[in-house]
């Protein structure tokens, strides 16, 4: 098994309730996969530094996953399709870092 | 007598100032900020950290002008430009 970290952004203008949607979506697709999250990060409403598909601002979910090669494709492969998400990124890491939250709500992190 | 003396002097002067121009050469000589124990770790997330090493504009400083070791300087490009695909940075 390998270790993931994967992010999500999605629309500026999607609800709460929209991204508890979206959140379980990819939950359940994960697990269906023979993948297990391990633990799941809101970063919340963050300024983008650049414009994507006309949105100043973005929601971003981050996901610590463990699973293989085939939990990614077919996360990636729903992902592709998603009107909802801007971008999504993922990075397979040797040992994930469950301590460190760069983004908690306190701080006003990636304002530019 | 006197014109060997005034030669002696400046031969002097010129070795001492040459030491010194070496000595400070060496001075500027950093270490790498990244390497070594205590160091931070680079990551993608780290904006605070990633924002020392990126000019205004967004480009990435030559590791040169910030002395981050050669090995270092590769993960740096490399979790910059992650986040940039993020639009974090």
């Amino acid at each position: 098994m390998n270790f993931y970290e994967h992010t999500i952004i999605a629309r500026q203008d999607t609800s709460p309730s929209q991204i508890k949607q979206i959140q379980d979506k990819y939950s359940k697709i994960i697990e269906n996969n023979e993948g297990n999250i391990v633990k799941y990060e809101s970063w919340g409403l963050m300024h983008l530094s650049y414009l994507i598909k006309k949105n100043k601002k973005g929601n971003f979910l981050h996901f610590k996953i463990e699973g293989n090669g085939k939990t990614i494709r077919e996360l990636e492969k729903s992902e592709k399709i998603d009107k909802n998400l801007l971008r999504f990124l993922t990075v397979k890491v040797k040992k994930l870092d469950l301590e460190t939250d760069y983004f908690k709500k306190s701080e006003e992190v990636g304002k530019k | 007598m006197k014109k060997k003396n005034i030669k002696k002097k400046n031969s002097q002067n010129n070795f001492s100032k040459l030491s010194v121009f070496q000595n400070q050469k060496y001075k500027f000589k950093k270490k790498c900020p990244l390497s070594g124990k205590g160091a931070p770790v680079i990551d993608y997330k780290n904006i605070k950290l990633l924002k020392r090493y990126i000019s205004e504009n967004g480009k990435i400083l030559p590791s040169r002008i910030t002395s981050v070791s050669q090995k270092k300087q590769r993960e740096l490009s490399l979790s910059i430009k992650r986040a940039r695909n993020l639009a974090l940075i």
